[in-house]
């Protein structure tokens, strides 16, 4: 539990960012992703737009209906109900990826940057559960739990097309690139796993909350997996 | 019913087909998106009969159709000229357009965005429950010249007889697309007190619509200050968030298709009533801001609300009047 209340910033006339006020990173990150999910499931009327960001979540909402005077007491009673156990329900997914080589062209400089082999950055990535802590643009899985021994930087100059299943990191996260597109994050492998799927419904089939289990293949492998959606079958 | 065909007969920059956009995807990391211009919109597709969240056309330049058959059809939005088979029609209003005759939108003088509603259904695919675009996720909904388009579900009322051109005078909330700077209220975002000159700056300074602009966000130039401090871990950004970027000498106001989050500080966010009028800004147009209470921007959003809420009931009054007179029993 927070020992201070989440703090509610108007921003505009339609939106509120919820915020966690602690010096300790780690526990703001966490913290605010019990609190999006306690939120959700105690949606007050009004609510239209729900946005994740790594340690807040911005609520839009029709001016009309709600305000941040009738938001307010409900994120107080939020904060006494989110518990760990809000996000604890998650499936854990199998992600075969290549890592390294055309298919993780940043993989070498990642390593160098922080005086490992390319060999230790993968151990580092497959040894741990990756948590999904929220869906950025274009349903990109974001993830937690990279246990690198220092936060990675971005790239100075951002790549301008990267593929469809592109594994990335930066700082302590990870991410999947759903679409073909410019990106800053390093580029370590890329898993033959569709991300998204536009014409299903739902199109996406994992969520926040799912554990990302990562495993290295080869790229003959790679074709055997071509066409199957990241979550379609759980391990574990 | 039968369903109609529109065949597209002209389409200048980009023609697409929109609605009122995605409900509660933001949270998968799907902006909402749909019409830039929701007041433009809405009114389009009340003025047709429709619901208001119906699909319907956003055209940047120039448009044309030929229905199948009569059709309700209404234009709004930027101030283009409207044509029916050659001869002038009113825009913000309802037409009756006969079977074979073009409806056309050309000249865009003012305004970016024209929206062109048609009574029925416009049959389109849909994303997520929404038959807006979606560009990110491969989502185009581009229309072009020569495609037809099913209409499902027609309304009835131009095909019955007597029906003029322009049955109907509606009062009608138009947008004020007034020469000179256009004043956009902006009502102060919690990082506005991150750079307190920004205040003065915004308001008495003019900036000017720079080409990069698009549905993700307008480019402004004009005169900035930058932040100092620590940098900004990303955060959610509302609709018409009002950006300083570190490094380049611009200001950023966001549209409805944003990248959803994103580290720079919002000083303000436009107010949900001037959204429409934010969406209309074109290339090289002159706008200037003015600092407003969240107070007082919910009473002009409340206001522009009632404005459409009264034309929905004129419409609906006047539509039901019609059948009513003429005894259509297959209305429904």
């Amino acid at each position: 539990m927070s020992s201070t209340p989440p703090i509610l910033k108007e921003y505009g006339d339609s939106a509120v960012m919820v915020t966690v006020d602690s010096p300790d990173a780690g526990f703001r990150r966490r913290r605010i992703v019990q609190l999006r999910d306690a939120f959700c499931s105690h949606r007050p009327h009004g609510v239209t737009d729900i946005v994740s960001g790594l340690e807040s979540f911005l609520v839009a909402f029709d001016p009309l209906v709600t305000g941040p005077e009738h938001l307010a007491p409900v994120l107080r009673l939020v904060d006494r109900v989110a518990t760990e156990a809000e996000n604890a329900g998650g499936r854990v997914l199998d992600v075969p990826i290549v890592f390294g080589g055309h298919a993780g062209p940043d993989l070498a400089a990642v390593a160098l940057e922080l005086g490992l082999s390319e060999e230790e950055v993968v151990e580092a990535l497959v040894g741990h559960e990756l948590t999904i802590v929220l869906l950025a643009a274009a349903m990109a899985p974001m993830m937690s739990g990279v246990t690198l021994p220092r936060p990675v930087a971005r790239q100075a100059q951002p790549r301008t097309n990267v593929p469809a299943g592109s594994v990335m990191i930066a700082g302590d996260n990870a991410i999947i690139q759903p679409f073909p597109g410019p990106t800053g994050w390093r580029v370590v492998g890329w898993t033959p796993l569709g991300i998204v799927d536009i014409s299903a419904d739902p199109p996406i089939r994992f969520a926040a909350g799912d554990r990302l289990r990562l495993r290295v293949i080869g790229t003959v492998e790679a074709a055997d997996t071509a066409g199957i959606l990241l979550g379609e079958a759980s391990c574990g | 019913m039968a369903e109609h065909l529109l065949t597209v007969s002209r389409v200048g920059w980009r023609a697409t087909f929109t609605d009122l956009g995605r409900r509660d995807t933001e949270i998968s990391g799907v902006p909402t998106g749909g019409a830039a211009d929701q007041h433009s919109a809405t009114v389009a597709n009340i003025l047709v009969g429709n619901s208001r969240d119906a699909t319907l056309v956003e055209t940047i330049g120039d448009f044309g159709f030929v229905p199948s058959a009569p059709v309700l059809v209404a234009v709004t939005g930027a101030s283009s000229t409207v044509t029916v088979n050659g001869g002038h029609a009113d825009a913000w209003s309802t037409l009756v357009v006969p079977a074979g005759q073009e409806v056309a939108v050309t000249h865009t003088r003012a305004g970016l965005r024209t929206y062109v509603a048609v009574g029925g259904q416009l049959v389109a695919p849909r994303f997520m429950g929404s038959t807006s675009p979606d560009p990110r996720m491969g989502f185009a909904q581009l229309i072009s010249s020569g495609q037809a388009i099913r209409l499902a579900h027609p309304s009835p009322l131009p095909g019955l007889r007597g029906m003029g051109a322009t049955p109907f005078l509606f009062d009608v909330p138009r947008l004020d697309l007034a020469a000179g700077p256009w004043i956009l209220d902006v009502v102060p975002a919690a990082e506005h007190d991150l750079v307190p000159e920004v205040h003065s700056l915004l308001a008495e300074s003019s900036y000017t619509v720079k080409p990069q602009s698009d549905h993700v966000g307008l480019r402004l130039d004009g005169p900035v200050v930058h932040v100092r401090g620590p940098e900004i871990v990303s955060h959610g950004v509302p609709i018409g968030a009002v950006e300083i970027p570190h490094a380049d000498d611009e200001l950023i106001v966001l549209g409805r298709y944003r990248t959803l989050t994103a580290g720079y500080p919002i000083v303000g966010v436009v107010a949900r009533s001037d959204l429409p009028l934010l969406a209309q800004l074109a290339v090289g147009q002159a706008v200037r801001f003015r600092w407003t209470s969240r107070r007082d921007a919910v009473a002009r959003e409340q206001a522009r609300a009632a404005g459409l809420a009264a034309l929905e009931k004129n419409v609906t009054d006047a539509f039901g009047a019609v059948v009513k007179q003429i005894g259509v029993d297959w209305w429904l």
